[in-house]
């Protein structure tokens, strides 16, 4: 590849000298003339009917101007999450229903003047409710004689189980010189975004609704919005700009939405409603807490010759992301370590707890939870080193991916490599530790691949405009939504380097559905990977174009020009020209804005990763302390190498939560959250966070990305868990199978250790 | 009935009717219109709305407005020491990548700035317990700590006022 001028530089970030002084606009920041404060109230039971509900006391109190309840907002069954008609998604929400499905769903909402009026009248809303039986596990809402939690389903099930069958796991397990099965269990990790959830709308006199949402799909969410309030996708503005972190989570709706809409229709003023941090835990959305059986044969080399699982999700009172969740997490244990043999079932389960949805990983940090702690199981029993052990197994180039199609770029291989060289890996493993003083320390990795897009499960595309400016500038127009990562600074990094411009003549502008082209969502790692393909081949149109109109000046065929950092040179000739001269407008000749489009319909790429994690391990108190991680990864081309290595040490971060502290606690026996707060859901904090050695390889660049660009954001959650919970088994040789992994059960875990002896 | 307040907001003499149960968050975001400061969970857990009050610290939103009558604000949107000149802390949280959404910034770089006031050369560890309070689910910290470092080492030792 030639010489790179602006990709694989880290380039100011256009959004952060807002973000550092203050003047950034989040949705929350807005206030308009008018404005209402909505509120919803919340129910105080997690199964019942509601048999009566009523308002009167609430628009008695002075200040109120509008409440909803189920009486009077529309009955329209819809999809909680924003990707109607795909097969991720499950039609079973309402606005607001004549049930409840969970403790925290809200059942009426209220606008007044302001926010203190807001909450007093919610407690003057009388609600009457008739308990019905509930079934807050997996386990009880499978049983024959469960609660149905859905009217009108024949069980809890969300969707019919997802079926992977390759080759003959019979034959496969005959094989096997080893058989090793075992059931892991995942807790409830919820996302913990910094900024609750925020929508402010408002209505013009010709119908038409600007909703202002921290979403990270405003055109999911405008289709959504039209759909359930019956008004044309015209006339719907979704606008988003600066988001406090989504993770995921921010795609679905979360009943707020709609609630806010109406309440500024009917009020005929704009309407601000935004959640307490108590109701982005109770009303927000959780990583499906599951449970995995995995069975694999192995042969005496080591080759995987059968792998068997039967996950099972909980997705809580709705489907939101449930069925893509499943499909996503248990098709993934086709892959990552290689065997022709393979049977799979994935469920999915409604239960009246809160309701789980996406989050960074998407299924995939539960199931290669599992996998990659069996393989380091089975390392042991086999004799092999737990690192060579996967390498020998890695998925490589030509395998069938989870997808179905054959890996392109793989990497696995030599991010296995790469960290067994940095950490000193085989000296690492070789030491015993002589078994003295009460703290412990051990070494070990876990191993992931992730998608790019959602493609196939989604069919989507990347779409982009660029727009030459009469003085050589370059807009890029872009449905992507800025989550915080970074991607808006990538996707023009894309177009100066592809356009030949300097970095800070490109700008971007995003986050309003009117303006700007159709995009998916900020979700699947695919904005880098699809919206910068689409950016770049929108750029090399208007590259085209450029070097048309400056052959002639130069006298030249435009396929002897080159263009970089804004200057045109003929190759083989000193003569020269700008960008700026080539589009400014000559005498008799107007300037002309300089536009193509692009559209990019991917095929699927995967990103890999491999991370290494020292733990040490006090058996006395039974903290678990992550003294190092050193992660490396395979992206294929690193576009902005700052951002890129942010996001994962931000990964990692909330994989050590997810492994060791971060559980959403239900109360089993009514359904009640009990630490909806941050003091009591314990996230990994600045004196928390070991050092992070990232390494980011580029060999195996993906020939569908921009410049071989794949995509970064899931992939470093999901190899941090089986990597710390294999190094506490090499601290302390206590295995667990679940996370999170606490200081009790490390304690119970050495008692009935020593107790076996 | 609101009650008038005098206090000085990045160095202004602002003078504020605000209601005796607004917190001096809400005070700041919809009476000052500084929207930089930021509410992430509105009970003194996140930090994500630290302002520094006389001098020290603190959660904006534990303490109440009508307790900062004659008292000395300074917020995020007070610290550019220029239009168009950054605080080495905001150039240095650019260049390291110490923001990556950007809702706990604000309060991050204000604990940072009261952190080196009080201490212009401190160590990791102490630039870790600094920012114990503040939580950021980004970044997984490496980073602010990193800009941190780079903004005590440019300052030399100085005070943060720069």
């Amino acid at each position: 590849m030639k010489d790179l001028a602006v990709i694989g530089t880290s380039v100011e970030r256009p959004d952060m000298p807002g973000k550092v002084t203050g003047h950034a606009m989040y949705a929350g920041d807005l206030s308009l003339p008018g404005m209402l404060h909505g509120k919803t109230k919340r129910s105080t039971i997690a199964h019942a009917s509601i048999k009566r509900i009523d308002a009167a006391r609430a628009l008695a109190l002075p200040g109120v101007r509008a409440v909803l309840t189920h009486e009077n907002v529309p009955r329209v069954l819809h999809y909680g999450s924003p990707h109607p008609r795909s097969a991720s998604v499950t039609r079973d929400q309402y606005i607001l229903d004549t049930k409840v499905r969970y403790w925290g769903e809200s059942v009426a909402a209220v606008a007044a003047d302001s926010e203190e009026i807001a909450e007093e009248a919610l407690d003057l809303i009388e609600v009457e409710y008739e308990a019905l039986p509930a079934a807050f596990t997996v386990d009880q809402a499978l049983r024959p004689d469960a609660p149905l939690i859905h009217d009108g389903r024949t069980g809890n099930l969300v969707v019919d189980p997802v079926l992977v069958k390759r080759g003959d796991i019979d034959r496969g397990f005959a094989e096997a010189a080893l058989v090793i099965e075992g059931t892991y269990e995942m807790g409830r990790p919820t996302p913990a975004y910094m900024e609750p959830n925020v929508c402010v709308c408002q209505w013009d006199a010709d119908g038409k609704l600007t909703a202002w949402i921290s979403t990270q799909t405003p055109f999911m969410v405008r289709g959504i919005l039209a759909e359930v309030l019956g008004v044309p996708y015209h006339k719907v503005r979704v606008l988003v700009d600066h988001m406090g972190g989504g993770f995921g989570a921010k795609q679905d709706l979360f009943q707020t939405e709609f609630l806010c809409a109406l309440l500024a229709r009917e009020t005929r003023r704009p309407v601000r409603m935004e959640f307490t941090r108590k109701e982005t835990f109770l009303g927000g959305r959780s990583r499906h807490p599951g449970t995995v059986w995995l069975k694999q044969g192995f042969r005496k080399d080591g080759s995987i010759s059968a792998r068997q699982a039967l996950v099972t999700f909980n997705s809580g009172a709705y489907g939101s992301h449930g069925p893509g969740v499943t499909a996503v997490g248990t098709t993934a244990l086709t892959s990552l370590f290689r065997c022709e043999n393979v049977h799979l079932e994935g469920r999915c389960v409604y239960t009246n707890t809160p309701i789980a949805g996406a989050y960074r990983g998407y299924g995939v940090v539960q199931t290669y939870y599992a996998l990659d702690i069996q393989m380091d199981e089975a390392a042991e029993r086999l004799g092999i080193d737990p690192a060579e052990l996967k390498l020998r197994n890695a998925v490589r180039e030509g395998d069938l991916s989870p997808s179905g199609h054959a890996i392109v770029g793989h990497g696995l291989e030599e991010c296995i490599r790469h960290g067994m060289a940095e950490t000193g890996w085989p000296e690492l493993r070789r030491r015993r530790r002589a078994p003295q003083g009460p703290v412990r320390r051990g070494w070990g990795m876990g191993c992931e691949m992730h998608g790019s897009s959602a493609y196939p499960g989604i069919k989507e595309q990347g779409n982009a405009t660029v727009r030459m400016n009469e003085d050589g500038t370059v807009q890029l127009f872009t449905g992507t939504t800025g989550l915080g990562t970074g991607a808006h600074t990538a996707l023009a990094q894309v177009v100066a380097e592809e356009l030949g411009v300097r970095f800070e003549d490109v700008s971007v502008v995003h986050g309003d559905t009117d303006v700007v082209p159709w995009d998916i969502g900020a979700f699947a790692s695919h904005t880098t990977y699809m919206g910068g393909r689409a950016a770049q081949m929108a750029a090399a149109e208007v590259k085209r174009a450029l070097l048309e109109r400056a052959a002639d000046e130069l006298e030249a065929a435009a396929g002897d020009l080159e263009v970089r950092q804004g200057v045109i040179t003929v190759r083989g000739s000193d003569r020269r020209t700008t960008v700026r001269e080539a589009i400014a407008p000559k005498k008799g000749i107007p300037s002309a804005h300089i536009v193509a489009s692009a559209t990019y319909r991917p095929t699927k790429s995967y990103s890999f990763a491999a991370h290494f994690v020292e733990v040490q391990v006090d058996t006395e108190t039974g903290q678990i302390d992550v003294l190092q991680v050193v992660p490396v990864h395979e992206l294929g081309k690193v576009i902005h190498p700052v951002a890129a290595a942010g996001q994962i040490e931000g990964g990692i971060q909330q994989g050590i939560g997810h492994t060791l502290t971060e559980d959403y606690v239900i109360d089993l026996t009514n359904g009640r959250s009990l630490n909806a707060g941050f003091v009591d859901y314990k996230m990994p904090l600045s004196m928390d966070m070991p050092p992070i050695r990232t390494i980011m390889l580029e060999t195996a660049p993906d020939p569908g990305g921009p410049y071989g660009a794949k995509g970064v954001g899931e992939d470093p959650i999901i190899a941090i868990g089986p990597a710390i919970a294999n190094a506490v088994y090499d601290a302390i040789g206590v295995r667990f199978r679940h996370y999170p992994i606490t200081p009790e059960q490390v304690l119970q875990g050495l008692r009935e250790k020593d107790s076996a002896k | 009935m609101k009650q008038v307040i005098r206090a000085t907001i990045n160095g202004e003499a602002r003078e504020l009717a605000v209601e005796p149960y607004r917190s001096l968050l809400d005070v700041l975001r919809n009476e000052a219109g500084l929207t930089g400061t930021k509410k992430g969970c509105d009970v003194g857990d996140c930090g994500a709305c630290t302002v520094i009050l006389d001098g020290k610290p603190v959660n904006s939103c534990l303490v109440l407005g009508v307790e900062v009558k004659g008292c000395r604000i300074e917020t995020i949107e007070g610290l550019q020491p220029g239009p168009d000149r950054l605080h080495p802390l905001q150039e240095n949280f650019i260049k390291y990548g110490g923001a990556q959404c950007g809702f706990c910034t604000p309060g991050v770089i204000m604990m940072a700035k009261a952190l080196l006031d009080e201490n212009p050369d401190p160590t990791e560890a102490e630039i870790r317990f600094g920012l114990a309070g503040n939580i950021c689910r980004c970044t997984g910290y490496t980073k602010i700590v990193e800009a941190i470092q780079a903004t005590a080492r440019q300052l030399g030792g100085r005070k943060g006022d720069a």
